[in-house]
């Protein structure tokens, strides 16, 4: 039997545009290769926005990726997208160049990791072009359930929102119609009624969706597969006390940026915490907010430092000093890779407790929660943690290794593979 | 005066007993015999003039104004104005029109006024073809326009005019009682029996069915080539879509008629020879140069590198002529250095793509054709050996294509195409595999293709003249290779895309710009226009993106 093959789709790649799931998809693409039974082809999207320049040929979107035969990008301008329908609006991406694509690759399985900037038509473009092959959508937020950003919380406060619906929606938008708000949920379903199966890399993520509509037969939780680091963070310098902690990520409204600065400002003079920022995108923030947190960051000279953006393999050493990391969102979060960075670097963590967070942090096991989005709860958890080496050592002591890359691959070769017998009966039958 | 002179005149005068005569040029005369009125070849270039308007006044102006006006329109269509046309015998004929031809009260346009005319433009797309565009307006909208010549010769227009409607001149007769004209607009491309001269005195009239009849004067014609195509264009881009009706009976004519008349007007000025290219190649490489003259320094190199090359004939033609010494220049130089030879074809004028590969392969001498891109840069020696063994290989080969890529090792081209879009009639020439990895499996199968490009493609001169060669009628390329390949598919020939030669091609970033939508449009439509019929055969039986072994 010839090799299986499977297309990825990933909404960037991470040379152009790093962050979590980019880094994923590539990772899951190069473990693959590495498999027997498997030739993995990856289409990443390239466009205006991260793109120096247009990486595209006159006559077609694609191009080749550093000289790998199996890797594409897809070039599709940022302003084709309707960032609300989630589809392009530039209709010969599929009728014509993705059609082509999906001829010439005639992969086995499709699995897109997303469709931000190419377009939720491209399932049913799959299907059209393609009747037998299995389509796998990994879920990485709620973009599909909800227009803010996907971060189901609500626009007009910060409270998190539990379910949408077209009215609530409108309460979010008041200026798009529950009757927009309607169809556009009618038109993500009807494209998604061509996936064969949804992966939620956490169990919260999958309960939204199996809420919002998705039947339970087609959704499981398969957490994102990673390869451990090459080396491990060695142990913090002893001392007296675990003070140092650290934040690795966006500096933005959802990720806690401002509860965290807040917490910081309300701890007992004689505390000796101590927050590490390393952190992208301040830039990329509005006016407001970063001269808010250039406020906060002023006040709390000598208990904030803020180190600037990293790259991934500088971990190892940034986190050598780190007795914790700080993980203050104000939204779900999904399954964030920076829990498996730091359980790998056996760094106990304290999370907001909701969601996916609460979810992969066990409080009292191997990190400690607090409320999410209350700055008083977090100053007195950080205040119990820096002052507590005992309670630190017993949390390192509870951390299990992250979800290995060779068991993802295995467990993703197996549905593959039952997904394409599944497929068989159906177009057999039909 | 020499005395046998006058008495020749006389003579032959007798001898036509009434007739009466007059010179208009130096070789025409314009011959009154009763009825008959007509221009006849002067047998002397010296005889006397000035009787022109005494035997009008005599002999004509007492005739009835529709006589006197098909006198006219015969006069100006005279077969004689072929071979012995001129300046001066256009003047005396304009004379003649304006001494005999009724003249109509001037239309004046008013809101108020039932009948409107107005011409906005006439092109001349030759001496005897011209574009005009305008609008009429009259009680029921079955007025008649004809337009007349400088000469007088007579055109009716509005029988086979595009006719479309004007909103501005609807709101200009809104306030008219009636049943007012629809489609006021028309163009039309009109063809005089014979060339017109004057670039000045063109007249439009309007008859209606209510009699009423009134002339206007028209703007002069444009006479620029490139303007006149500009504006053809415009107007085919600006009415509906650009294959519409109008293309199909007016704009396909005179954009065919102007695309013969660029390359017609465009000859060989000079050949520049560099070094001693061999005697009899088997095979000539033709290359058209176009402003980027950057790429031959790196053609050259690869050119030379590779000991096939000095035996076939090389032949750049450069098409942007005002380049000549720029690129004369650059050529001693790259000679000197590289010691491949090679020779320049320098035109009297831009050819476009298809015409400036049509001088060069005029001036060549092989049994084989490669029509090459000044892009196209070798990834290493022994491609053309490795074209023309598998040419030689099959019987019945047309064109042979073969793998180009791009710089970042994606394919360029693979075999070309046709592809439809759902509801469309119009064909668009479309590259298999084309942005996919140089080495994807189903793109390494030599196969029979529909069509490849002329960025590199070799073919037999006795086949390629045999099909007629590269079309010359698409306004600034585009589907010149896809018909040529069509014409060899139809003549009983294949075409070939192999895979095993591997040329870079660096096909130009820039994307279609806003003044190239309406030409690319036009070829589109034209292209399936005329084979429509045999792309849905070939595209019926060929597979785009085979299988393979998965």
């Amino acid at each position: 039997m010839s090799d299986l093959r499977v297309l990825y789709v990933a909404h960037n790649h991470p040379t152009l545009h790093p962050g979590g799931a980019e880094a994923y998809s590539l990772e899951l693409y190069e473990a693959m290769r590495g498999e027997p039974g498997v030739e993995p082809v990856l289409m990443a999207r390239i466009g205006s926005n991260v793109a120096r320049r247009r990486v595209a040929h006159p006559g077609t979107p694609f191009s080749s990726v550093n000289g790998d035969p199996n890797q594409h990008f897809i070039f599709t301008e940022t302003d084709h997208f309707d960032f609300f329908n989630l589809t392009s609006r530039d209709k010969s991406l599929y009728s014509r160049h993705l059609t082509d694509f999906l001829l010439a690759q005639r992969p086995d399985v499709v699995h897109l990791q997303h469709t931000h900037f190419i377009g939720i038509d491209l399932l049913s473009q799959i299907r059209r072009v393609l009747p037998d092959a299995a389509i796998v959508y990994t879920l990485h937020e709620f973009l599909p359930i909800c227009h803010h950003h996907g971060q189901m919380v609500r626009t007009f406060s910060d409270e998190l929102c539990p379910e949408a619906s077209p009215r609530r929606c409108n309460e979010c938008f008041p200026e798009l119609s529950p009757q927009s708000f309607f169809l556009r949920e009618r038109f993500v379903k009807g494209h998604f009624a061509n996936v064969d199966r949804f992966l939620a890399p956490s169990a919260q993520l999958m309960d939204k969706y199996l809420r919002w509509g998705i039947g339970e037969e087609r959704i499981e939780v398969e957490e994102y597969g990673r390869l451990a680091p090459t080396r491990r963070a060695p142990d913090p310098r002893q001392a007296k006390a675990p003070t140092n902690i650290g934040f690795f990520g966006q500096l933005s409204h959802f990720k806690g940026a401002e509860v965290m600065m807040e917490a910081m400002a309300m701890l007992e003079p004689e505390s000796n915490a101590h927050l590490w920022l390393h952190g992208a995108n301040l830039e990329l923030q509005t006016t407001e907010f970063q001269e808010e947190f250039a406020r906060l960051q002023e006040s709390l000279r000598g208990r904030v430092t803020f180190r600037g953006s990293y790259e991934h393999d500088e971990l190892p050493k940034l986190m050598a000093d780190l007795h914790w990391v700080l993980i203050p969102s104000i939204w779900w979060e999904n399954s964030p890779l920076v829990i498996q960075e730091a359980f790998f670097h056996r760094r106990p963590i304290v999370c907001s407790d909701v969601g996916g967070m609460a979810e992969k942090v066990r409080d009292g096991v191997d990190g400690l929660h607090f409320r999410v989005g209350d700055a008083y709860s977090l100053a007195r958890t950080i205040e119990e943690a820096t002052t507590n080496p005992r309670l630190w050592r017993s949390l390192r002591e509870g951390i299990r290794d992250p979800y290995p890359m060779d068991a993802h691959v295995s467990r993703l070769m197996n549905l593959y593979g039952e997904l394409v017998e599944q497929r068989k009966g159906v177009t057999a039958g039909a | 005066m020499p005395e046998t002179v006058r008495e020749r005149t006389s003579t032959r005068r007798s001898r036509r007993s009434e007739a009466r005569s007059a010179r208009l040029a130096v070789e025409v005369e314009l011959v009154v015999d009763k009825e008959r009125v007509e221009l006849q070849p002067t047998e002397r270039a010296d005889e006397p003039d000035g009787k022109l308007k005494a035997l009008l006044r005599d002999e004509l102006a007492g005739l009835d104004a529709e006589r006197r006006t098909a006198i006219v329109d015969e006069l100006a269509s005279s077969s004689l104005l072929e071979e012995h046309g001129s300046l001066e015998l256009s003047g005396s004929l304009h004379e003649i029109r304006e001494v005999l031809r009724e003249r109509l009260p001037t239309c004046l346009v008013e809101a108020r006024q039932p009948v409107g005319l107005a011409v906005e433009q006439i092109l001349a797309v030759d001496e005897r073809s011209f574009w005009v565009s305008g609008w009429l307006h009259d009680e029921d909208g079955e007025g008649e326009v004809t337009f007349v010549s400088p000469e007088g010769a007579r055109v009716p227009v509005t029988a086979d005019a595009f006719r479309f409607e004007r909103p501005d001149v609807v709101q200009f007769y809104a306030g008219l009682q009636g049943n007012p004209t629809r489609d006021h607009g028309f163009t039309a491309f009109i063809e005089l029996p014979v060339p017109s001269l004057l670039s000045s005195g063109w007249i439009a009239e309007l008859k209606t069915s209510q009699g009423v009849a009134v002339e206007i004067r028209c703007p002069d014609p444009e006479l620029d080539l490139q303007a006149v195509r500009l504006k053809i264009l415009g107007e085919l881009g600006s009415r509906g879509p650009v294959g519409g009706p109008l293309a199909a009976e007016h704009g396909r004519r005179a954009l065919t008629r102007l695309q013969e008349r660029i390359v017609g007007e465009s000859e060989v000025d000079s050949i520049d020879v560099y070094g001693e290219p061999p005697a009899a190649p088997a095979v000539s490489i033709v290359v058209p140069l176009y402003k980027r003259l950057d790429f031959i320094e790196h053609q050259l190199l690869h050119l030379s590198t590779d000991p096939d090359i000095a035996e076939a004939e090389l032949i750049y033609v450069l098409d942007s002529v005002d380049q000549k010494e720029e690129l004369a220049a650059k050529a001693r130089e790259l000679f000197a250095l590289y010691g491949l030879p090679f020779k320049v074809v320098n035109l009297t004028a831009g050819a476009g793509f298809a015409g400036a590969n049509k001088h060069g392969i005029e001036a060549s001498k092989g049994g084989q054709l490669l029509l090459l891109n000044s892009d196209v840069i070798p990834d290493r020696p022994g491609w053309l050996r490795g074209m023309r063994e598998f040419y030689e290989s099959q019987e019945k080969i047309g064109a042979l294509g073969v793998k180009l890529l791009y710089e970042d090792d994606s394919l360029q081209h693979a075999g070309l195409y046709f592809h439809r879009t759902a509801g469309s009639e119009l064909w668009e020439n479309a590259h298999c595999f084309k942005g996919l990895h140089r080495s994807f499996e189903a793109a390494d199968v030599a196969r029979v293709v529909p069509a490849v490009t002329a960025a590199c493609m070799l073919v037999d001169r006795d086949r390629y003249e045999e099909a007629g060669g590269l079309p010359l009628h698409y306004v600034q390329g585009d589907y010149e290779d896809s018909e040529l390949c069509l014409r060899l598919a139809e003549a009983g020939y294949e075409n070939w895309y192999l895979p095993t030669v591997e040329l870079y091609h660096l096909e130009g970033q820039s994307y279609v710009a806003d003044t190239r939508r309406v030409p690319s449009e036009y070829n589109m439509w034209l292209h399936s226009e005329i084979w429509g019929e045999e792309i849905e055969a070939v595209m019926a039986s060929f597979d785009a993106f085979p299988k393979g072994d998965r």
